[in-house]
């Protein structure tokens, strides 16, 4: 659809589009690439190479354990990238339908749906994930045949606090598209109340979460290094950026500033990256959409 | 001198990568009290250039050649401080969206000696004797016990009052309205018509009436200025322009108004469509949908000249910009 | 004599206004009269002119005409059948036999559907078959004079009078009898807005569409409408044949609202 690409250029005109742009990309691409863009092997230990500053074998350094930290880093951005973007899936799923549902249908549904979402939304994102991996315990998650890792425990924890924010978001624009003219004459014409919710009320509402979703992804990446910091997200020997800092934190003061300066700066720009791109979405999508708004009045 | 004295202002948009005009050199004059109408469609330009004035073009918009002189001054050239003692002091503006022209949170008795005290050094008292003075000059009833009073408390035509009271509050010598009473009903029109021709008479006010409505423009002003795709059109007496019109589009403009003195059924409209600023090409904006288009019309585009120069309460005389006026 | 297509019988409506909670626990109610005692009839192929100011009630009756809201009083009848008090479901293949415009074009298409699109959607609700959807919307385009090249166009690329073309083309797309104009020209410049006066009247003599025609502009209902009637404050204060109402006015208002309008300054056009 030309309006797709006509917002994508609109984005890529923007300093702030480009620079997130830009950084999400990358992040993203080597994320995938890992296995192929990994010098050495993650968790190849090597006692003898302890603690070398960066050089010509190991750009970046090595770590505690002989580790190659580049290579570490690269590796580590699989769990920030999926725990951000799987926790966002799940809150997006749930609460645009629980927000959508509620602006369109109304009534008892409304109050019951938006009143749980006001009360998980009262609860403390970090403070949660911590209690509820506390008491979980950490370690492999066993479902029917599938063996998932710890940090799947997060995504789910993260993407169920997510959905009030995306409800509530989802919910303020439907309730506004619900009222719209075009809305009324769809129904007008005959037209079911679930097509015109699907299909008019929900594509119409969607500019506003798409832009507290990807904000939200920033905050997902923080999440998961501040628990792989403190022991309850990625478990080691497996890289994240979190845990790689966590392993760094006794080096602070002791002179190897490559263990935790570099996985620090992959957390930073990655979430100015995410942010960026969320800023830039955000001026893209809204005045345009809005009727008029956009237009010269001469 | 005149008092308002416009020449070749231009105005534009960066869109894409270039700079798209929307007022392509337009120049007009507005005497000391006099009452002059701007009229214009879609694309005209009318309500940039009456921004332009002001210096009150959104960005990225902005003023790209020409000059407007207040007395002389050029305005364009004018720094931020000096407009801003311009604005609401010699030169006011009604825009047509009573209620986002107010704040709501603020009584508007504050609103008013707001403007009073941002342009003289008054006392509180004294500003408020003024605020009082200035909505009995409007009309609204129990002035002073309504000063208290918040924007939503005032129904639409009243609300209109309140910023022609906040326009003329430091009796300034030009008034520009910008389509005023667009969103108002027709009884409500008409009262504030009336109210602008009080004002005009009482305090000497000049006027700058800017409106899509030919009728009613013609009800306040003596004068009046056609502008269509960025360019004036026609410059002459209302009573001229409607009947003896010498541009085309004026006249079709005059003809296509539906009214209730015409037959019923009888609706002369004008095909096509208005045109869109950055798509227009060199010649006359009007020629494809002019029924006496010749083919300079589409290539050249017509000077504004003077048809007659003197006619009696148009200091401008009668000015037309076409290839082939109406005989 | 054929019942008239449209009919509404002695119609009010009221609004519960906010109230003070101990108020209502006390019994009082107050409530907003939007329409009180509201009768009309439009004949088939007739076009009613209803003409008022902001707050006359002319739009909430528009909404009643097209069951968007109930009445609280009094009924709506269509073809000779009472509308007022049918279930969503009976009521549904009446819809599709009313239809409306509405004033602003824009916000009553979806931004995001193209043209095409549009008019697609509003023929599969009548059953107008996938493979013969793309002729039937250009010979929709075509009855409202647009091009066909238009149907990959989203409303936001098309003109002012390109759009409300659009939407009128949209809601004859089901077949309606009826078609309730809600100031469809008020936000159009000028000249555009002849062009489409002519076209609904064309529409009007070429389908047999009857209209009920809402506008605060009384020179517009004097070209379109066969009979108009006055609203102020919720009532019908005039009704009768445009001639008579707009020459003789009987009531106060309709001489208020008859000198309000602007007149050009000369004098009025001799009649031919």
């Amino acid at each position: 659809m030309t309006s797709r690409l006509a917002m994508v250029g609109a984005i890529a005109r923007r300093p702030a589009g480009r620079a997130g742009g830009l950084i999400v990309c990358i992040v993203v691409l080597v994320a995938i690439a890992a296995p192929v863009l990994a010098p050495h092997d993650p968790l190849a230990v090597d006692l003898g190479a302890k603690l070398l500053p960066p050089s010509a074998a190991h750009w970046l350094g090595t770590d505690q354990d002989g580790r190659d930290i580049l290579s570490r880093l690269i590796w580590g951005a699989r769990p920030s990238l999926a725990v951000g973007l799987l926790a966002v899936v799940i809150g997006t799923l749930g609460g645009v339908t629980l927000g959508l549902t509620s602006a369109v249908i109304r009534g008892l549904w409304e109050q019951v749906a938006m009143r749980c979402m006001d009360g998980l939304a009262s609860i403390p994102l970090l403070i949660w994930a911590i209690a509820i991996v506390g008491i979980v315990g950490v370690g492999p998650v066993q479902l029917g045949g599938w063996t998932l890792p710890n940090e799947s425990k997060i995504v789910l924890l993260v993407g169920i606090l997510y959905m009030p924010p995306l409800a509530r978001v989802a919910y303020g624009a439907a309730l506004l598209e619900a009222r719209a003219d075009y809305v009324k004459a769809r129904r007008l014409q005959g037209a079911g109340l679930w097509p015109v919710m699907l299909g008019d009320v929900l594509p119409n509402s969607l500019s506003p979460v798409i832009v507290q979703a990807t904000l939200l992804i920033a905050v997902g990446i923080v999440v998961e290094a501040s628990l792989s910091f403190v022991g309850l997200g990625v478990e080691p020997p497996a890289p994240s950026w979190g845990n790689m800092l966590a392993d760094a934190r006794q080096f602070i003061y002791s002179g190897a500033w490559w263990t935790y300066v570099f996985p620090g700066l992959a957390i930073s720009i990655t979430v100015i990256g995410f942010n960026l791109l969320g800023d830039a979405l955000r001026d893209t999508l809204d005045p345009r959409k809005s009727a008029g708004a956009g237009r010269l009045v001469v | 001198m005149a008092l308002l004295e416009i020449d070749d202002l231009r105005v534009g948009f960066p869109i894409g990568g270039r700079m798209v005009e929307v007022v392509r050199g337009v120049s007009f004059t507005v005497e000391a009290g006099e009452a002059v109408g701007l009229v214009g469609e879609s694309g005209s330009g009318k309500s940039q250039t009456a921004l332009a004035i002001l210096r009150l073009l959104r960005p990225p918009g902005r003023i790209v050649g020409g000059s407007v002189r207040l007395n002389g001054q050029d305005l364009t050239q004018a720094d931020e401080p000096a407009m801003r003692r311009l604005r609401g002091g010699t030169i006011s503006i009604v825009f047509q969206d009573a209620l986002s022209g107010l704040n709501p949170v603020f009584p508007i008795g504050v609103q008013l000696t707001d403007v009073v005290r941002a342009h003289r050094r008054v006392s509180a008292r004294a500003a408020r004797d003024v605020a009082v003075e200035t909505l009995e000059l409007v009309g609204i009833r129990n002035a002073a016990e309504r000063l208290g009073q918040y924007p939503h408390q005032f129904s639409g035509g009243m609300r209109q009052r309140v910023l022609i009271a906040m326009a003329v509050a430091c009796r300034p010598r030009l008034l520009i309205a910008d389509e005023p009473t667009t969103a108002l009903d027709v009884t409500v029109q008409a009262q504030i018509v009336t109210l602008l021709h009080d004002l005009r008479r009482r305090l000497g006010l000049g006027l700058l009436f800017i409106t899509h409505n030919l009728d009613l423009m013609a009800q306040i002003c003596d004068r009046a200025i056609v502008l269509y795709g960025g360019m004036v059109m026609e410059d002459g007496p209302v009573g001229t322009l409607f009947d003896a019109p010498k541009q085309p589009y004026t006249r079709a403009l005059v003809e296509c108004v539906p009214r209730l003195s015409d037959r019923a059924g009888d609706l002369q409209p004008i095909l096509g469509a208005s045109p869109v600023p950055g798509e227009l090409g060199d010649g006359c904006p009007f020629g494809p949908r002019c029924a006496m288009r010749l083919d300079r019309c589409a290539t050249q585009r017509p000077p504004l000249v003077m048809w007659e120069a003197s006619v009696p309460g148009a200091p401008d005389g009668h000015r037309v910009a076409c290839w082939n006026p109406v005989p | 004599m054929t019942a008239p297509l449209l009919q509404l019988v002695g119609v009010g409506k009221t609004y519960p206004m906010h109230q003070a909670m101990l108020q209502r626990l006390m019994g009082r109610r107050r409530e907003h009269q939007a329409l009180d005692d509201v009768s009309l009839s439009v004949p088939r192929g007739g076009v009613l002119g209803l003409v008022g100011e902001s707050g006359s009630g002319k739009s909430t009756t528009a909404r009643i005409i097209l069951q968007m809201e109930q009445p609280t009083a009094g009924d709506v009848r269509f073809d000779g059948t009472v509308l007022t008090g049918l279930s969503d479901a009976a009521l549904r293949p009446y819809r599709r036999r009313m239809q409306m415009v509405f004033q602003d074009a824009g916000s009553s298409l979806n931004p995001r559907k193209t043209v095409g699109h549009l008019l697609g959607e509003s023929l599969a609700l009548v059953g107008v078959q996938r493979t013969q959807r793309m002729d039937r919307s250009v010979v929709l385009l075509k009855q409202v004079g647009l091009d066909s090249g238009l149907l990959n166009r989203f409303p936001h690329q098309l003109s002012g009078g390109q759009r409300q073309r659009m939407a009128i083309a949209r809601a004859l797309a089901v077949g309606p009898e009826l078609l309730v104009a809600d100031e469809p020209v008020s936000s159009l410049d000028v000249s555009l807005q002849a062009q489409i006066m002519l076209l609904l009247t064309e529409l009007r003599d070429r389908l047999g569409l009857t209209m009920v025609f809402i506008s605060h502009d009384l020179a517009l209902v004097h070209h379109i409408c066969s009979s108009v009637a006055v609203m102020h404050a919720g009532r019908i204060v005039e009704h009768g044949v445009p001639d008579e109402v707009l020459r003789n006015p009987k009531h106060d208002y309709t001489r208020r609202l008859l000198d309000a309008v602007p007149r050009r300054r000369e004098q009025v056009r001799v009649e031919v």
